[in-house]
């Protein structure tokens, strides 16, 4: 666990898409609230014959001192409601996927895209039907499956590329280019693999825990905010212990009483990085050095790993993770799909979204256009001078986020022994990721 | 499931309802994001584009991306690769700190959207973080959608320039020794992190000011995961390709990118590409008569491979002691570590992690340190173009890598 504990820490999903529940909640509401603005005024500013839907018509002798457009605007979906539609959306997603027969890392890859988009962007401003589609799209990318777009769109009836392809550039904007999913899958296998060279665990049961365990990982912690709040080897250890919580405890208790290696001085690399005992260059530690947490990477943190106070702190972390899980065990499948479910709960929100939703970037193939028109225009035809100069003034200081050097959030779960040495062979938590 | 979910009843009822306007006629007023603690607020207003006329409104992630965009200048052009042209840029507000801006090119032939090359060098670039691979420092958009990826600027070159540079570049087996320890650690560290490099050469080791070598240009990196899935066999460029991917493997794994280490290694010490085919039948008969033909003898399962064929006259492997005639100034050790890892069979080939453990890394001569190792020399900048030209390897794959190779990867996989 230490060792991928380290690695983890240097993900994009780390360092970028992980936040507490508090803080994710919070940016949903501040992303929904900014987004009822820009859209009350984009709609305010509509001619008013466009308008006509929901703009009052007695109006027009009887002066209101609110002012006509306030009157006007639509009811906005708040933020439990676009996390509810979030969730059908992603479940829409999923079945996209089975229906297309993509390999759970490809669903579960454009699952977490979709979601993370929608972390900073309201499901009012760009259409969740068709992201979901770019999300499916741009995940068989990620992964390395590089299929023609005509194939891909013909399996979900979309015969113009356009329609998909005009909405990547925007996801992976959206992503702020991390494009690298970490998935708890692999951590299974390990998981299992170790089990089984165990003498008192019953094979069947094994093999019955991982196939639920793997069904709650293909489900669960995509239809929730598993990846947002923990660890692909937490979410692994959460579900497998929702699947057989025996099995799961007897995986921890096995990897507690891991006994340590002896250590190794030479800092923190020796066991890390083999480089040291490369060649002697100065290079090989710099880095690591330099890192904010290598002076704990020591024997001191390994101790306290495999100490019982850890242990207790990444069983309440797994509890808490088994909690978010079984909110949406794979059972709630059936219910997402139900029709008087869809009916009572979702289609009332979706008709409420038709009214509200952003009319300068609900059509993403327009937005587009529109786009690359400007860019021609402002860059007046090649795009290799430097006209950038000339787009905004700085509003530099009001975005403390780049993508250089992500701001360190919270600490993802327990875990925080890090950095002991990678070769832990006893370790279920899977070495490095 | 024979209907796709997608067609949802519903749906019909959720066309826009009127008709999209410009995007560009006012300015927000509040624009949600966080700060560097994660907590969300809103900043003012996002202002609109001077003199432009219709004002340009931007949505968090468009702003963001400009203001990423607005830390850097961009300068003169670098060079130009076969899927981006590379820029010298600067940091806006510290003009010293040199970065160079990789802006990848719109590709006619590639109708599919984001360049494969692309998305594999952001995805890896973006979380492989070690000393001897080069640095993503940031990505952001151009107009018209170009991506630009930031990289840490690399202004001494690339190994190719030093080893073709006979006349004015001279080094020794201390040197060699540098320079193949900071290309092994990058690779094992890939490796470690289950990515795949698959185009190692010495064109794509970069030299950074202090000397130290980085591993870069991902664009064909994958990971390799998951053992059970199918990869393409065409990669790596010809002259560092190995045999399993000439025999069209398409199960490998870490192997592959030793053997073009070997290579590398090979190269660096008779300063000249060791096995250098025109084409793919050329390389295994170049492989077969300089390190042995491989035989079922030598590499259980190899006459399986799809696209097996040697020369018929067979070739028994040749033992260090062939080596040590024309690759002895890196000493027994340094030979005994070449072999290793140019094992025809893939599984008895050597890892990154024995290599870094090889004993020759700790006989003498010691490593030379990197500020001391032997740099290119000047008005090189030509000659680097020069040189590359008459190099010009592989028509077929690297001038036109991001067509015909890039598309032929793991196509369909998804399906
Ligand atoms: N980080 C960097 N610092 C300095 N120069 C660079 C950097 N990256 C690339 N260059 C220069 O830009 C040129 C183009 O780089 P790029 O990696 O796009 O293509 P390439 O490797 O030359 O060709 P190909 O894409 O066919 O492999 C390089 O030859 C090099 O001269
Ligand atoms: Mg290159």
């Amino acid at each position: 666990m230490a060792a991928e504990d380290a690695r983890y820490r240097q993900t994009s999903q780390y360092q970028m898409w992980s936040f507490s529940p508090t803080q994710l909640a919070a940016m949903r509401e501040n992303t929904n609230a900014a987004a009822r603005t820009r859209i009350a005024e984009r709609l305010a500013s509509l001619p008013a014959a466009s308008n006509t839907t929901s703009a009052p018509t007695s109006s027009v002798n009887t002066p209101d001192p609110e002012g006509a457009s306030i009157s006007a605007l639509p009811e906005f979906l708040s933020a439990p409601e676009e996390a509810q539609l979030m969730n059908f959306y992603t479940l829409e997603l999923l079945r996209a996927g089975d229906h297309a027969e993509m390999p759970d890392e490809i669903k579960a890859t454009a699952a977490a895209f979709f979601r993370r988009f929608y972390v900073t962007n309201s499901i009012m401003t760009y259409p969740p039907q068709e992201m979901l589609i770019v999300a499916l799209f741009f995940a068989c990318k990620a992964e390395g499956s590089f299929i023609s777009i005509t194939e891909f769109g013909k399996q979900f009836g979309k015969d113009n590329p356009e329609d998909i392809l005009a909405g990547e550039f925007l996801l992976c904007q959206g992503l702020r280019f991390a494009i690298d999913v970490k998935h708890p899958f692999r951590a299974l296998r390990g998981a299992v693999m170790e089990l089984s060279t165990l003498p008192d665990i019953e094979r069947n049961r094994l093999v019955a825990a991982e196939h639920r365990a793997r069904e709650i990982l293909r489900f669960s912690a995509l239809m929730t905010d598993a990846y947002f709040h923990y660890t692909p080897s937490q979410i692994m250890l959460a579900a497998l212990s929702l699947a057989d919580r025996g099995v799961a405890e007897r995986l921890i208790t096995q990897t507690f009483h891991y006994v340590a290696p002896p250590f190794t001085s030479n800092n923190n690399s020796g066991s890390e990085t083999p480089a040291t005992s490369g060649p002697d260059a100065p290079s090989s530690n710099t880095k690591r050095n330099a890192a904010p947490r290598s002076s704990n990477n020591s024997g001191e943190d390994k101790s306290q790993i495999i100490g019982s106070h850890i242990r207790d702190k990444v069983l309440g972390t797994i509890e808490a993770c088994r909690d978010l899980l079984s909110k949406e065990l794979p059972e709630r499948r059936e219910h997402w799909t139900n029709k008087t479910v869809i009916k009572a709960q979702i289609t009332p929100l979706r008709k409420k979204l038709t009214k509200c939703r952003d009319p300068d970037r609900w059509n993403l193939v327009e937005l587009q256009r529109v786009r690359r028109e400007q860019a021609t225009k402002k860059g007046g035809g090649s795009d290799d001078g430097e006209p950038d100069d000339r787009t905004l003034e700085s509003d530099a200081a009001v975005f403390g986020e780049a993508l250089p050097v992500p701001p360190k959030r919270r600490k993802v779960g327990a875990t925080d022994g890090g950095g002991g040495p990678g070769e832990g062979k006893g370790d279920p938590f899977g070495g490095p990721l | 499931m024979a209907v796709s979910p997608l067609v949802a009843p519903t749906s019909d009822a959720f066309k826009p309802s009127r008709p999209i306007s410009s995007p560009f006629k006012r300015q927000t007023s509040a624009v949600p994001s966080s700060n560097g603690n994660g907590t969300p607020r809103y900043p003012p207003a996002a202002r609109s584009a001077p003199g432009d006329g219709a004002a340009m409104t931007l949505d968090p992630i468009e702003q963001l991306n400009e203001d990423e965009k607005r830390k850097y200048v961009k300068g003169k052009k670098l060079g130009e690769g076969t899927y981006a042209n590379v820029y010298l840029g600067h940091v806006r507000h510290d003009p010293s700190t040199l970065v160079a801006i990789k802006k990848i090119k719109v590709q006619q032939q590639y109708q599919d959207g984001m360049a494969p090359d692309a998305v594999r060098e952001l995805k890896y670039l973006r979380e492989l973080q070690h000393p001897n691979i080069i640095s993503l420092l940031s990505v952001f958009s151009s107009k018209d959608q170009n991506l630009n990826l930031v990289l840490e600027y690399l202004p001494l070159g690339d190994l190719e320039m030093l080893i073709r540079d006979v006349d004015r570049v001279r080094y020794g087996a201390g040197d060699i020794k540098a320079w193949m320890g900071m290309l092994t650690r990058a690779v094992w560290f890939c490796h470690d992190n289950f990515v795949l490099h698959r185009d190692i050469k010495p064109n794509n080791l970069l030299i950074a000011a202090d000397g130290e070598v980085k591993l870069a240009d991902f664009g064909l990196a994958r990971s390799f995961a998951d053992p059970g899935r199918r990869m393409t066999a065409n990669v790596i460029t010809r002259w560092y390709r190995p045999p399993e991917l000439l025999f069209g493997a398409r199960h490998y794994g870490g192997a592959v990118d030793i053997w073009s280490v070997g290579m590398v290694f090979a190269e660096l010490i008779i300063r000249a590409p060791f096995l250098a085919g025109n084409t793919e039948v050329e390389q295994i008969a170049l492989i077969c008569k300089q390190i042995g033909t491989p035989t079922e003898d030598n590499w259980p399962g190899v006459t399986q491979l799809r696209e097996y064929t040697v020369p018929s006259e067979v070739v028994p492997v040749w033992g260090k002691e062939a080596y040590m005639g024309r690759f002895g100034a890196v000493g027994a050790d340094g030979v005994d570590l070449l072999v290793r890892t140019v094992a025809l069979d893939p599984k008895k080939r050597i890892t990154a992690r024995e290599m870094l453990e090889h004993r020759w890394w700790r006989t003498d001569p010691k490593p030379t340190r990197k500020e001391d190792l032997p740099r290119k020399s000047g008005g090189e900048e030509k000659m680097g173009a020069d040189l590359k030209r008459r190099n010009g390897i592989l028509d077929d794959e690297t001038n036109n890598r991001g067509a015909k190779v890039a598309r032929k990867l793991d196509f369909g996989q998804a399906k």
